[in-house]
């Protein structure tokens, strides 16, 4: 045991002098975070691009302007950015892709309006689009009823001001008693109007901090986080390789200590720097993200269970790996597929059953699920056991990566 | 301190080590000669018990290798060719960690790291990192490590490699004092000069097998007075059989195509060997005559070069 401290706290001392590669693998968690959480976290104001839409006036009457005009009007005018363009050239920019719809205004559109006549606008919607020119139809849909709407009620008033334009008369009296009819109407429907009976109140539901403990932040950084772990933890045990080459085995092979307890010590560093890592990534939760982790002597429990996990995994995988080329090819291939399946990379919510099967089986699927449990504030017997899992198949995989790599360093030590 | 009796080492169909049998004295130092291949390095990793033999016992300091594992590794120190130590740890800290890994106290320790690194002039910069130090200091660290629990049996894998004069003659300073104080140690080299310098007794080893062991003036007597001369050309080995033969006191050691090392009585007939070989229409390239000496026992014992 006093030779297993020896030896791990060399090892600490050189990772101490020489710590690009383990501040690189905890800065990269913490910056992936950041951008993920950037675009799937929820923001106070979603800035929409404007829907480009072409407009083709073959009328150019004031009713044509009146509808067009709909669009410029309000909100809709910060959702729509209209153009009015030669319907040949609105069909050109189309096949172009150039915008999402090009609304035809018909000759004779006001004629026809103003004469009652039905009357058909037509939109050519971009293909290639799927909700935007969704959204123009049914801002079409509005304003042609609107249209039709104002022309129902003031039918009579509009007859009677298209025989003063056909007559070219517009004589004093009858003009006065149009204005007192209009206004007559204006106010008889006002009271249904104004102010409207129904009104929308918009409100965006903020994100439930004091509810919830629960952030996209606090669900992706545990995810990212185990994946790096890994590569953590290899960073270390992969000194076993190294020393190797080095020579250092071959002298300590020489020496009263057992190889067993050279083993044993690089699965002590690695477990203890990876948890040492692990506490420096949830310290930057909480201060870059605000995560609220939970119980956080519960965290430490799953930091050191998770990397006693990994360090004997990892131990597994090195008794069957013979040089630093083998460990670099074959562990990243593992480490991602883990990452991958187990759900450091998509959550495995959206898994189908059965993938999840195989996820179970992943060291990053109970690492993930401990961290948000514990976030989640998990009642304790549904954490305990994933800690009591992740502590047995550590050891497990320990004594048996032990026993195997035992072997396997003492074949390749003479060159 | 150590006998070797009846060793044999296979790898596969290659006998990498046949049958030898050697002892090395308490305080010795023992030199372990031989080209690349000869079975040096197999031999010494048996010793040092990083290779199990097929035959044979090692007995150190009267106990069995095979039964006292434990035992013996607490007697015994490395010097590996690779530099086998921390370069991003200080020379200080180095030595503890081989000295605590080897079971020696703190105080003693701390003794006997300022002790050897006085000794190789290297005390006032024992808290550099490793790193920063040139490869004849790091020889020098790699020596002391192998020396910091006063091993009685230290074996040395050509420890001399590549370094100056000067860091050279230091690393002989100590070698022949750690065997003043009694430390046996088998010196694995393929450099002549310094077995003939260092050592008090040298095995030859060639192709698995210890041709001679002795000290110096017990295997130059192997040659006699006899000079060793090696002569190179454009001939072929039964040409070259054929003029030698007319030559009674040239004794043929080896001769292939272009190449042939021949045993002189004395190097004043090699005039006339050489004109021999030009009237027979031979060209000559390259003609050397060594005295006696651990070299020319060297060629007489394995027909080759030691750089070969």
């Amino acid at each position: 045991m006093k030779n297993i401290f020896l030896l791990a706290r060399k090892d600490f001392i050189r990772k101490w002098r020489n710590p690009v590669v383990i501040i690189g693998f905890i800065l990269i968690p913490v910056t992936l975070t950041f951008i993920f959480g950037l675009i799937f976290g929820p923001s106070e104001e979603k800035i929409l691009p404007r829907i480009p839409v072409l407009a083709a006036d073959k009328d150019q009457s004031i009713f044509s302007d009146f509808f067009l005009g709909f669009f410029k009007q309000g909100e809709l005018n910060k959702l729509i950015d209209l153009k009015k363009v030669e319907e040949k050239e609105g069909r050109k920019l189309m096949d172009k892709g150039k915008a999402s719809a090009l609304l035809v205004i018909p000759e004779n559109f006001g004629k026809n309006v103003w004469e009652g006549k039905t009357v058909e606008i037509l939109l050519l919607k971009n293909p290639s689009e799927q909700f935007l020119p969704q959204i123009v139809e049914e801002v079409c849909d509005i304003s042609t009823l609107l249209l039709s709407s104002v022309f129902s009620v003031f039918s009579d008033e509009l007859v009677l001001i298209k025989s003063f334009i056909d007559q070219g008369n517009f004589p004093d009296k009858d003009v006065s008693s149009l204005s007192v009819r209009i206004k007559n109407r204006i106010e008889g429907i006002s009271q249904f109007v104004f102010p409207p009976v129904i009104s929308l109140k918009e409100k965006t539901i903020k994100e439930k901090e004091e509810e919830s403990p629960f952030s996209i932040y606090g669900y992706i950084l545990p995810a990212i986080a185990t994946m790096f772990l890994l590569f953590i933890c290899n960073a270390v045990f992969e000194d076993i390789l190294r020393e190797k080459e080095m020579g250092t085995l071959l002298r300590m092979t020489v020496s009263p200590l057992k190889i067993s307890e050279f083993i044993w010590s690089k699965i002590l560093t690695s477990a203890l720097i990876g948890s040492l890592c692990t506490l420096i990534l949830i310290g930057l939760g909480i201060i870059i993200f605000s995560i609220h982790w939970g119980n956080l002597f519960l965290v430490f429990f799953i930091v050191l269970c998770l990397n006693i996990m990994i360090a004997g995994f990892i131990s597994f995988l090195y008794s069957f790996i013979r040089t630093e080329r083998q460990a670099g090819a074959v562990l990243s291939s593992v480490f991602i597929i883990m990452s991958l399946l187990g759900g450091s990379m998509i959550p495995v919510e959206s898994f189908p059953p059965f993938i999840l099967n195989f996820s179970k089986l992943t060291l990053n699927y109970w690492g993930i699920q401990a961290f948000h449990k514990a976030i989640m504030n998990a009642p304790l017997k549904e954490v305990v056991p994933i800690l009591l899992g992740m502590l047995f198949a550590g050891i497990l995989f320990s004594f048996i990566g032990s026993y195997f790599l035992n072997n396997s360093l003492k074949k390749g030590l003479v060159k | 301190m150590l006998k070797i009796t009846h060793l044999s080492k296979s790898f596969d169909s290659l006998k990498a080590v046949d049958d030898i049998s050697f002892e090395v004295n308490k305080g010795e130092i023992f030199g372990f000669l031989g080209p690349n291949g000869a079975g040096k390095t197999t031999t010494i990793s048996m010793i040092a018990s990083l290779l199990k033999p097929d035959s044979g016992k090692i007995i150190i300091d009267s106990l069995d290798l095979d039964t006292n594992l434990r035992k013996i590794k607490k007697i015994m120190g490395v010097v590996p060719q690779e530099m086998a130590f921390y370069e991003e740890l200080t020379a200080k800290e180095n030595l503890v960690f081989w000295g605590k890994l080897q079971g020696v106290g703190r105080k003693t320790l701390e003794e006997r790291i300022k002790y050897y690194l006085e000794k190789t002039a290297l005390l006032g910069r024992e808290n550099e990192p490793l790193k920063k130090y040139s490869g004849g200091m790091k020889r020098r660290i790699n020596l002391i490590i192998g020396l910091i629990h006063q091993p009685k049996i230290l074996l040395l894998d050509e420890p001399t490699l590549g370094i100056d004069v000067q860091t050279r003659l230091n690393i002989y300073e100590i070698i022949k004092e750690a065997s003043s104080q009694g430390t046996t140690i088998l010196y694995t080299t393929h450099n002549l000069q310094e077995a003939e310098e260092l050592c008090h007794r040298i095995a030859i080893i060639d192709q698995g097998k210890i041709l001679a062991v002795g000290t110096l003036d017990e295997l130059i007597k192997i040659v006699g007075e006899k000079d060793i001369a090696l002569i190179s050309g454009n001939f072929s080995a039964d040409q070259g059989r054929k003029i030698l033969s007319s030559f009674k006191d040239a004794s043929v050691i080896s001769l292939e195509e272009g190449k042939t090392i021949l045993s002189l009585e004395a190097s004043k007939k090699m005039p006339l060997i050489l004109e021999q070989f030009f009237k027979e229409g031979l060209s000559i390239n390259d003609v050397s005559i060594k005295q006696p000496n651990l070299e020319s026992v060297f060629l007489k014992l394995t027909g080759k070069e030691l750089r070969e």
